[in-house]
């Protein structure tokens, strides 16, 4: 029998060589499409196919709904456009999945961001786009003005507002309070006083699950602005201070003070935020500091809990005593993309108070005016707006607002505090020994 | 049967090796490269040097890490290895009837490492979970614990479910290799008076030792691969104290971005283990040796 096998050998060996680069081939074109405006399928010609890319973490089933229905509308109404929706895990998003998305072959034309520092390195990176001539047309009408805050650099409008979310104010079980006979704390004292009072009624003062850090962390940060002072304390997430010095020490030791009165739950650092929750929502615990996306989850999860809200109450401190920790979040139309005037007009479509209603319907906090046109929104969600709005001072989350590795040391060094492994002394070196690496 | 063109053979490996290439061998080479430079994922190459190497030989979190990970392979060593045996020697010793304990005790090991991290997670819960409820309900509330959020157990407190998960697995092995052992060598063994416990520690596990030898490799650097059960247990935490290498890589490139420091340390971490499996190697082939004279 002959041996045939080396044209055949040949012919699979190159075949398959091919076969393995040519999705490096299609990724090359793709990635020309910033430079070009074309990859296959679609032009920006008006008329021809158009596929629109947004891009966001995971905002839950049902609001994935909205956008679901957003899409076909859109789709309905200019039938040349493909709008594709891209949902990642909240997590994956927040670190590497946008920037690789923003960096690859199909860049979204239209991403979710945070206000704030994460929005300036965007657009210094050059992935935002001005859309000041949009929010002086029908997009902006559809806001307040106020909605914008936080979303102008270089004095150009760059972002849709989507939501604003205080990240953190002290909800309280109302039933728990009045049956331990304690009224809502204005100051630090009456907080430990407070706290105290209803640990002697065996209940768990305050329950909150710390496994991810962020959860005391944002709490805790906004103690330390309110010691140190805002400026103070954007100085200290800038690196411009360190995180060791005497006044974030000091505001460190309130931190200590929550500790040694052994009223927050002792499990706090082995609980993750949902465990942590939950606590709240059985009656277990009487006060559970986390951000106003509390209000939908508890009306789904524990509808007859009888639950208000405070703000932290006041410290002896520099910082504005009515501040506010919060972050207003939104949607960039890409620099780079090709298709701006159909992105604001989709962003326009899905800001309008048709949507805006579904949105709320879905449980999320839209700040488009359409949201407050109603009369069965929940009074706290309005709560938190009317906060928000009316905050004289509104602080920063460190892990959305600043650079994550100076948030991570910070929380770190929070989490040993509060968990009675370090002294404020020794977490705040041990944390800017971390960063000096 | 000699091929009629001699580069027919080179055609005949090149598309496995193309393959091999592309997703290890390159990668590898990649990493390598990326190490001596700065570099978030996107923009520009900075090159650094060994500057990256230096920073993971000084970094005291990355050098905790590896004690961590010693500690973690020290435990499950007895809690995986040590617990099958013993497991393989329970069932051998009593081969009938043992069928459905060889089923239940291999159950964990098909699932999934993450459903497995995740029903741990309710029974370490502090407030509501099986163990705490469990010890409070039979008057030994004192035992109870904040077991993944104590330094002091939380290291411990993963090893048991690696444990839980992998003792069925080692149990396999050592039951094959126990059922290959001839029948007569055993026989031989209870005629001379031996019992079934001397029988196995001093006849059965002599006579599987290559298959615990291959066991305890399997386990150390199955522990350097540890990742999935500590990052939904503890995520490296409470406090560092349950960091291994490759929770702290995984969040120093991904959410740090800094791949260049990533690489360095798995540089580092590659390196650890080639070491180790050298000096098994160098072990084995002294114990071969030493057997034959």
């Amino acid at each position: 029998m002959k041996q045939r096998h080396g044209p055949l050998a040949l012919l699979l060996a190159l075949g398959l060589i091919v076969g393995a680069c040519a999705d490096d081939g299609a990724t090359d074109q793709g990635s020309d499409t910033t430079s070009s405006g074309d990859t296959t399928g679609e032009t920006t010609d008006a008329g021809e196919d158009v596929v629109l890319r947004i891009a966001m973490g995971s905002p839950g089933e049902e609001q994935i709904g909205v956008w679901e229905q957003a899409k076909a509308a859109f789709e309905e109404e200019n039938p040349n456009v493909s709008v594709e929706l891209n949902f990642q895990d909240d997590d994956l998003y927040q670190t590497i999945g946008l920037l690789n998305l923003l960096n690859g072959g199909e860049a979204p034309d239209i991403y979710f961001e945070w206000a704030g520092a994460r929005l300036q390195s965007r657009y210094d990176e050059g992935f935002v786009a001005d859309i000041t001539e949009a929010v002086d047309g029908e997009l902006g009408s559809y806001f307040d003005e106020g909605a914008f805050n936080g979303m102008v650099i270089d004095e150009k409008n760059v972002m849709v507002p989507a939501n604003a979310d205080v990240t953190t104010v002290f909800w309280y079980n109302t039933e728990i309070f009045d049956s331990v006979g304690v009224s809502v704390p204005t100051t630090w004292e009456e907080l430990i006083d407070v706290s105290n009072s209803i640990k002697e009624a065996g209940i768990i003062p305050i329950a909150i699950g710390n496994k991810d850090l962020w959860p005391v962390g944002n709490w805790t940060s906004h103690m330390v602005s309110r010691v140190i002072g805002e400026e103070a304390y954007d100085q200290m997430m800038r690196q411009e201070i360190p995180l060791d010095s005497p006044e974030v020490v000091e505001a460190l030791g309130y931190v200590q003070q929550l500790a040694e009165a052994g009223i927050v739950n002792e499990s706090v650092n082995a609980i993750d935020d949902n465990e942590g929750a939950q606590l709240f929502f059985q009656g277990q615990a009487a006060m559970h500091p986390i951000g106003s996306w509390l209000v939908s989850w508890a009306l789904e999860e524990a509808p007859d809990l009888s639950f208000d809200y405070f703000n932290l109450p006041e410290m002896p401190g520099a910082g504005t005593q009515d501040s506010v920790i919060g972050v207003s979040t939104g949607f960039v139309i890409n620099e780079n993309s090709e298709h701006k005037d159909v992105a604001i007009d989709f962003m326009t479509l899905f800001s309008s108070p048709e949507f805006t209603s579904l949105m709320v319907d879905a449980g999320g906090t839209p700040i488009a005016t359409g949201a407050f046109d109603r009369d069965d929104i929940d009074p706290r969600v309005t709560a938190m707006m009317e906060l928000l709005q009316g905050a004289s001072a509104l602080v920063a989350p460190p892990d959305t607002g600043y650079d994550l590795e100076v948030a991570d040391a910070l929380y770190a060094a929070q989490a040993e505090v509060l968990g009675g492994v370090a002294t404020p002394e020794e977490a705040a070196a041990a944390a800017q020994a971390k960063l000096d690496q | 049967m000699r091929p009629r063109r001699r580069i027919t053979p080179y055609l005949l490996v090149t598309p496995a090796l193309a393959l091999f290439t592309f997703a290890v061998l390159g990668p590898i080479v990649a990493t390598g490269v990326f190490s001596f430079f700065e570099w978030d994922g996107f923009g520009p190459f900075d090159p650094v040097g060994v500057a990256n190497y230096v920073r993971a030989a000084t970094d005291p979190l990355f050098r905790a890490s590896f004690l961590h990970v010693g500690i973690y392979i020290a435990l499950t060593i007895v809690l995986e290895v040590f617990v099958g045996l013993v497991l393989a020697g329970l069932v051998t010793a009593r081969p009938k009837g043992t069928g459905l304990f060889r089923v239940a005790f291999f159950i964990p090991v098909m699932l999934p490492m993450v459903v497995v991290a995740v029903l741990w997670d309710f029974v370490y819960n502090p407030d509501f979970g099986l163990l705490n409820s469990t010890l409070i309900a039979i008057g030994m509330e004192e035992f109870t614990q904040i077991w993944l959020g104590d330094p002091r157990f939380a290291l411990p407190a993963v090893s048991v479910v690696s444990g839980w998960v992998f003792a069925g697995f080692y149990m396999a092995i050592f039951y094959a290799g126990f059922r290959g052992i001839p029948g007569d060598v055993l026989e031989a063994a209870r005629i001379d008076g031996a019992s079934e416990i001397q029988t196995f520690w001093r006849v059965k596990v002599p006579m599987i030792r290559h298959v615990i030898e291959i066991a305890l490799l399997l386990c150390i650097t199955g522990g350097f691969q540890a990742f999935d059960l500590f990052y939904v247990l503890t995520n490296g935490g409470p406090f560092n104290a349950t960091e291994i290498p490759t929770t702290y890589l995984v969040r120093v490139v991904f959410r740090n971005q800094e791949i260049g420091y990533g690489s360095a340390m798995a540089v580092v971490m590659t390196l650890v283990v080639l070491a180790i499996g050298g000096v098994y190697v160098r072990l084995r082939r002294r114990t071969a040796v030493e057997t034959v004279s």
